[in-house]
């Protein structure tokens, strides 16, 4: 007996596996289950549901792959205009922080121009000059303004210096800090005086004080007046050190209050300084 | 006249026959199926993929006219006689006993097929009594006997 047939031999049964298979089918279409649904239908589902449980599945992580995808874009723009608009407040911050701290500043400087009994008139420090020969500053106040040369500059915390060159709008300073600048000056707790002298980058030394002057670290030295350029009075340094000198004299070295390195306003009192002397012996 | 006519023509006799019987005797009808008779026939004489094609037909058209779910009786017929064509081979069918023997055998195989589709399609499965079933057997046996009878003398 031949077991395996060849398919001619098996053609009747194939067509008999067929027709039962599409008569069941037929069947299933019309006969409904318990749920109300054909069992075509439920047949259909159990076998599909699997598949598209898995096609679900597999489109759902597609999908959540892509949204992911997608919120990532919207993620790096919106970090992108929330790092320009950080960068704008950040901006701004500066800004009104450089507003505060230029209006401290100014506030100071009126409160100087209140203060003070000679006229005055605001100016801004516009470039500073630092070669090694001089100390120099360019104000934005000129001729126009009333400025004249040799009229003093100050600043909250003391004296700045004189105007040695003007333009019409424009006026260069010798700062006090100048080797070529000279200020006459007072010891404030002794009355000593002398001459203080710019040493650049090193600050001042204070010249011609008696060796038998009582001159200690931390003297405040302030104008005297005597130079008829400076008022009486502005504050020009602090006493730094104290060595013997090798003639009649002390080495005193002074420290300035003003920071030269970071001058922005001053102002410039429009009526030179009256000796106080001239002052003494006016009637 | 082709067998495939020849076929349909005697589909056509069955069908009327078998609705006659419905309508003018109800009770023969319920012992008789003369689809069935004619599936047996050529289950024991015809070729396999012949006996198929009218099992199918057959069953379609009595599902159709019955109403009753379109498939059930092409299923049970189709197989029938698929399964009868198959033992035909094995045994003389020629004589008139074997073949009461192969119809009845084919009245009770029906009725198991339906059963088993009933079960298979989830719907509420009743076995038909032994007696009725015995009297269908024999109902179709006879009428088979009478048929091929009838056909060998006109062939």
């Amino acid at each position: 007996m031949a077991i395996n047939k060849s398919f001619p031999e098996r053609r009747p049964f194939l067509l008999l596996v067929l027709i039962l298979s599409s008569l069941l089918v037929l069947m299933s279409h019309q006969v409904r289950t318990r749920r109300g649904s054909t069992l075509l239908e439920d047949s259909l589902l159990n076998v599909s549901a699997p598949l598209v449980k898995g096609a679900s599945g597999g489109v759902g992580l597609l999908s959540g792959v892509w949204q992911g995808y997608l919120d990532l874009r919207a993620s790096r723009r919106e970090n992108l205009a929330l790092k320009a608009h950080l960068g704008e407040l950040e901006e701004r911050g500066r800004e009104g922080e450089e507003f505060r701290r230029e209006n401290l500043r100014l506030r100071d400087l009126l409160d100087l121009k209140q203060s003070s009994e000679v006229p005055s008139l605001a100016a801004e420090v516009i470039a500073l000059g630092t070669s090694s020969q001089a100390r120099t500053a360019l104000i934005n106040r000129g001729s126009k303004d009333g400025v004249k040369r040799d009229m003093p500059v100050v600043s909250r915390k003391g004296v700045v210096g004189r105007v040695i060159a003007l333009g019409t709008g424009m006026a260069k300073v010798q700062l006090l800090i100048d080797p070529n600048s000279g200020v006459a000056g007072i010891f404030q707790r002794t009355r000593g005086q002398g001459m203080v002298v710019g040493m650049g980058d090193h600050g001042c030394r204070m010249e011609y004080v008696s060796e038998l002057e009582d001159v200690e670290v931390g003297d405040v030295v302030v104008t005297s007046g005597l130079d008829q350029i400076y008022p009486k009075g502005v504050t020009i340094g602090v006493v730094s050190s104290v060595t013997e000198g090798d003639q009649l004299t002390k080495n005193i070295y002074l420290s300035p209050e003003v920071d030269f390195r970071h001058l922005e306003e001053v102002l410039v009192l429009l009526k030179p300084g009256v000796p106080a002397a001239t002052e003494e012996l006016s009637p | 006249m082709t067998p495939v006519w020849r076929g349909i023509l005697t589909l056509i006799l069955a069908a009327g026959g078998q609705v006659l019987l419905s309508r003018y005797f109800p009770t023969a009808a319920r012992l008789v199926d003369l689809y069935t008779v004619l599936v047996l026939y050529y289950a024991v004489s015809r070729r396999r993929v012949a006996v198929m094609f009218m099992g199918t037909t057959a069953g379609l058209v009595e599902d159709l006219l019955a109403h009753t779910v379109l498939g059930m009786n092409a299923f049970k017929k189709t197989l029938v006689g698929y399964v009868m064509g198959a033992l035909g081979s094995f045994f003389m069918l020629s004589q008139p006993l074997p073949r009461f023997g192969v119809l009845f055998l084919a009245t009770i195989l029906e009725a198991l097929i339906e059963a088993g589709l009933l079960l298979v399609l989830g719907q509420h499965m009743v076995l038909p009594a032994a007696g009725d079933l015995i009297r269908q057997g024999m109902g179709n046996g006879v009428a088979g006997i009478m048929m091929y009878w009838i056909v060998s003398k006109l062939e």
